[in-house]
């Protein structure tokens, strides 16, 4: 019995996980159609932030995962002025090599700031017991926080000006333009808005994993697959698509090792794809 | 004369060249030190890698990530063998054979999934990515000594080292000879895709690049052609993983890095993305910035290429080789350097029969039987029967919200049915997708054209005349054809330059070309100028003497031009049949188009 719920705990995190590093994925591709190869990168920022400002600063944890989304939100606006911008309307490969360039850039960076590995730091606030097995409360956390924020944003999108007009400005650019939406603007802060929500995963994550300039790349692969699976919807497409295929992945790591469990996650995402073409959500009538 | 003409068309086809660079850099070898021979041998197998992207995303328009995935499985299936088999057997040819097919294999598997999955060209390029970097952690794992295959230990993060180099049957080949088996091999694997894509199967990939759709719509079966040239791509792909193995006796997990799939697309982008030479050229422009690049500032080899990647993008798209050809061109006139253009026999591949003016062929029918077509929770098509076929031309007309645009999706097979048969010429074809329906005998004209735009006129009705078609008379030549639209003086024009009611008429040039035995026009004479417009309905009349001529249509003047029966669906269903006049006289056909409806039942 304690197995049981120890190991559906253990999915409940996993599904979490994924949702937190898909979340900015799917806001810029599912409302911008921008396909932000560094996702990943921006993922790695975040986790670096908190590292950083818990081992060298001192700052608590919490604050230091709550700086994580500020300082990727300040980096993804220069990396929206300086290229992204540009790329809107063009061809969608073109934005992907661009931004694929890019997070070899920063990878780069990172590597030579921070060396090519990163001692990390240890996850807070301690465990329960259940039963025979002690489970941390952090990981118990991260589907709750995970919950929350996709609520947020679904709040934010459907009930906001900001998100109206968001999506406004992603169905119809030059409709929305001759409203009087400023639509520059309102693509900066999407963009910001995903970056700052990777950078926020990231942070979120860096107690759990090993953090190095790498992490973020190991992590982009499943995301994707995530937003592709999840389909138009992009918020609640993402978090079916999470929890079926975070689901799967983490019963077959349990059973076998997280290498299959990773290859369980490749191969049900394709057949979901292949299947399902438009995705999880490619029927619903929710468009969120 | 034969000799001459040989050659000429050897030369026309792409393969008198490789032989003759393959000899020219083969004769350099001695000249060569060693450390360049093995550098070479490297870029040889990168180029190979950047070869197959070429082909598959520059010539046949499918973007993918995963070429280096292909690259990789290639040189890990090679390795494999190579350590099993090589002590027995003496010779790795096989395990380099091996690491291809293997690479082919997964190719289809993966090409299998996306392209019959109708997936979009972004999603392919993520899902091929995801593979790639699913592939590098899964064998980044693989560092235990219980992964292994037979006699070779996969080991993880480290790869594997000690991998037996090429052999032919008596001991491993020797720096030299193995540079030679390199340019030959990159000589041959050139020669072969310049052989593809010079002939008819390159018009098709054409096609396919320029517009996925329109061949659809012509009858070419769309996926699996891409299929088949993902393939191709996946197995020249993995040659180049094997030898590259081969040459460094090792392999690791890094060819499945993010960095070297962002190579192989800079690669290519830096060469020229459309040209075969351009592939080996952006291996060596590139690969000798990074080298120079690392002895200047050590192991930022990421950075470069970033940088590199984002200034090709925004900066200098075209890559290398086109920009060279373009100059080439621009310095010598008078010499006319064919880059991709395609030879175009007017006897051979069209038509070597008389000539006709006219097609010939039998008219055809379409039905559609107590169809109804639901989206979500509407009732769009609400049980709509139409027989068309008994007389010639035939018209479909209706006010907005009608569901003329659903019905020709049905009809075409863009839409599928909730209830109810359609069938052409007597066949039911109510579950074909749209390139069957095209094979049998229907020909599909959009309203928007959907055109090759950066193929000539001349090359736009070639991919109509070369389609499959199951059965069915010939159609007219080349040229009778561009007489009847009228624009035999525009053949080597490209598309997209042409008037809109100029690509009207290719599209119906193409049509003609397919000769289908029904005709589907969607507002043919949508955009046109009044002149356009009675030449349109001349074309018509002309047409259907020899095909079923079914134009959905708002233009009324256009309809009345036309003269034939006409049905008017009304809220999904059809409301109405007749001639024009009888139907412009009935009151309550105008009241639905006046708007007096309501209050008439109110």
């Amino acid at each position: 019995m304690d197995a049981l719920v120890v190991i559906a705990l253990s999915v409940l995190t996993s599904i979490a996980i994924l949702v937190l590093t898909s979340l900015g994925l799917a806001v810029v591709f599912g409302l911008m159609r921008i396909v932000n190869m560094a996702h990943g990168e921006f993922l790695m920022i975040g986790a670096f932030t908190t590292t950083v400002l818990v081992r060298s600063a001192g700052l608590s944890i919490w604050l230091a995962i709550l700086c994580a989304p500020i300082v990727c939100a300040l980096i993804g606006a220069v990396v929206e002025v300086a290229f992204i911008r540009s790329l809107y309307g063009k061809r969608l490969i073109d934005t992907l090599l661009v931004t694929f360039g890019l997070s070899l850039i920063l990878y780069q960076i990172a590597i030579d700031i921070f060396g090519t590995a990163s001692p990390g730091i240890g996850a807070p606030a301690g465990w329960v017991e259940i039963g025979r097995y002690s489970v941390s409360y952090y990981s118990l956390l991260l589907p709750v926080v995970a919950l929350t924020i996709t609520a947020a944003l679904y709040l934010l999108f459907t009930r906001t000006r900001y998100g109206l007009l968001a999506r406004a400005a992603a169905q119809n650019p030059e409709m929305a333009s001759a409203l009087g939406v400023e639509v520059r603007r309102v693509n900066l802060w999407t963009f910001v808005l995903g970056c700052a929500l990777a950078g926020l995963g990231g942070g979120l994550l860096s107690p759990i994993v090993a953090v190095s300039p790498g992490v973020g790349q190991s992590y982009v692969g499943q995301a994707f697959m995530t937003v592709v699976t999840g389909g138009p919807a992009f918020l609640l497409g993402t978090l079916t698509a999470s929890a079926v295929l975070g689901g799967v992945a983490n019963v077959v790591s349990q059973l076998f090792t997280n290498l299959w469990g990773l290859t369980a996650l490749l191969t049900v995402a394709i057949i979901l794809v292949r299947a399902l073409p438009d995705g999880l959500s490619g029927n619903w009538s929710r468009q969120l | 004369m034969t000799i001459p003409g040989s050659i000429r068309t050897l030369s026309r086809r792409g393969l008198l060249c490789p032989p003759l660079l393959v000899l020219a850099v083969l004769s350099l070898s001695p000249l060569l030190s060693t450390a360049t021979e093995l550098k070479w041998t490297l870029w040889l197998s990168f180029g190979i890698l950047a070869l197959s992207l070429t082909l598959v995303w520059g010539v046949a328009g499918i973007f993918s990530f995963g070429q280096n995935a292909f690259f990789g499985v290639g040189g890990y299936v090679f390795a494999v063998a190579a350590l099993n088999f090589f002590p027995a057997t003496g010779e790795t040819l096989t395990a380099l054979l091996v690491g291809a097919c293997s690479a082919a294999l997964f190719a289809a598997l993966l090409g299998y999934v996306t392209f019959y999955g109708r997936v979009g060209d972004v999603y392919l390029a993520i899902v091929t990515l995801s593979v790639t970097l699913i592939l590098y952690t899964v064998l980044s794992s693989t560092a235990g000594p219980e992964y292994r295959i037979g006699a070779a230990q996969l080991g993880g993060f480290n790869g594997m080292p000690s991998v037996p180099g090429i052999s032919l049957g008596n001991g491993e080949l020797s720096n030299r000879q193995l540079f030679a088996f390199a340019v030959c091999l990159a000589g041959a694997l050139y020669a072969l895709t310049r052989f593809l894509i010079s002939g008819r199967y390159g018009q098709i990939l054409a096609g396919l690049r320029e517009n996925e759709t329109r061949m659809e719509l012509l009858g070419y079966d769309v996926r699996l052609h891409k299929l088949l040239v993902f393939v191709l791509g996946g197995g020249i792909a993995g040659l180049g993983g094997g030898l590259f193995a081969a040459w460094g006796t090792f392999i690791n997990p890094a060819v499945f890095s993010l960095t070297q799939a962002a190579l192989v697309a800079i690669w290519a982008m830096v060469g020229g993305r459309g040209s075969l030479p351009g592939a080996f050229v952006g291996v060596a422009v590139v690969q000798w910035i990074s080298d120079q690049a690392d002895k200047v500032i050590a192991q930022q080899t990421p950075l470069i290429l970033g940088i590199t990647l984002v200034a090709t993008v925004l900066i200098f798209p075209g890559g290398i080789v086109p920009a060279l050809a373009n100059l080439l061109r621009r310095w010598q006139g008078a010499l006319r350097i064919r880059t991709q253009s395609v030879a175009a026999p007017e006897s051979g591949s069209v038509d070597a029969g008389a000539a006709p003016a006219e097609t010939s062929g039998a008219r055809g029918t379409l039905g559609a039987f107590a169809v109804a077509k639901r989206f979500g929770g509407s009732v769009v098509l609400d049980g709509v029967t139409l027989e068309l076929g008994r007389d010639p031309v035939h018209a479909i007309i209706g006010p907005n919200g009608a569901g003329k645009s659903t019905l020709f999706g049905l009809l075409t097979g863009r839409h599928k049915v909730t209830q109810g048969r359609v069938e052409l010429n007597g066949v039911d074809v109510t579950r074909a997708p749209i390139f069957k329906r095209a094979r049998h005998g229907l020909g599909i004209k959009l309203q928007v054209p959907s055109l090759f735009p950066k193929l000539t006129v001349q090359q736009n009705v070639e991919l109509a005349l070369m389609a499959p078609r199951a059965g069915g008379q010939r159609p007219g030549s080349l040229t009778s054809i561009l007489e009847m639209v009228g624009l035999v003086k525009k053949r080597d024009a490209s598309a997209a330059s042409l008037s809109h009611g100029e690509q009207q008429w290719l599209e119906i040039a193409m049509l003609v070309a397919q000769n289908p035995a029904v005709m589907l026009l969607d507002e043919p004479a949508a955009g046109m100028t009044q002149d356009e417009r009675s030449r349109t309905v001349q074309l018509i009349r002309r047409l259907s003497a020899n095909h079923t001529i079914v134009v959905v249509e708002h233009d009324m003047a256009f309809v009345r031009a036309l003269d034939a029966p006409v049905a008017m669906l009304h809220q999904g269903r059809v409301f109405r049949h007749g001639g024009f006049n009888e139907l412009s006289r009935d009151a309550s056909v105008r009241a639905i188009y006046l708007g007096q409806q309501r209050a008439a039942e109110g």
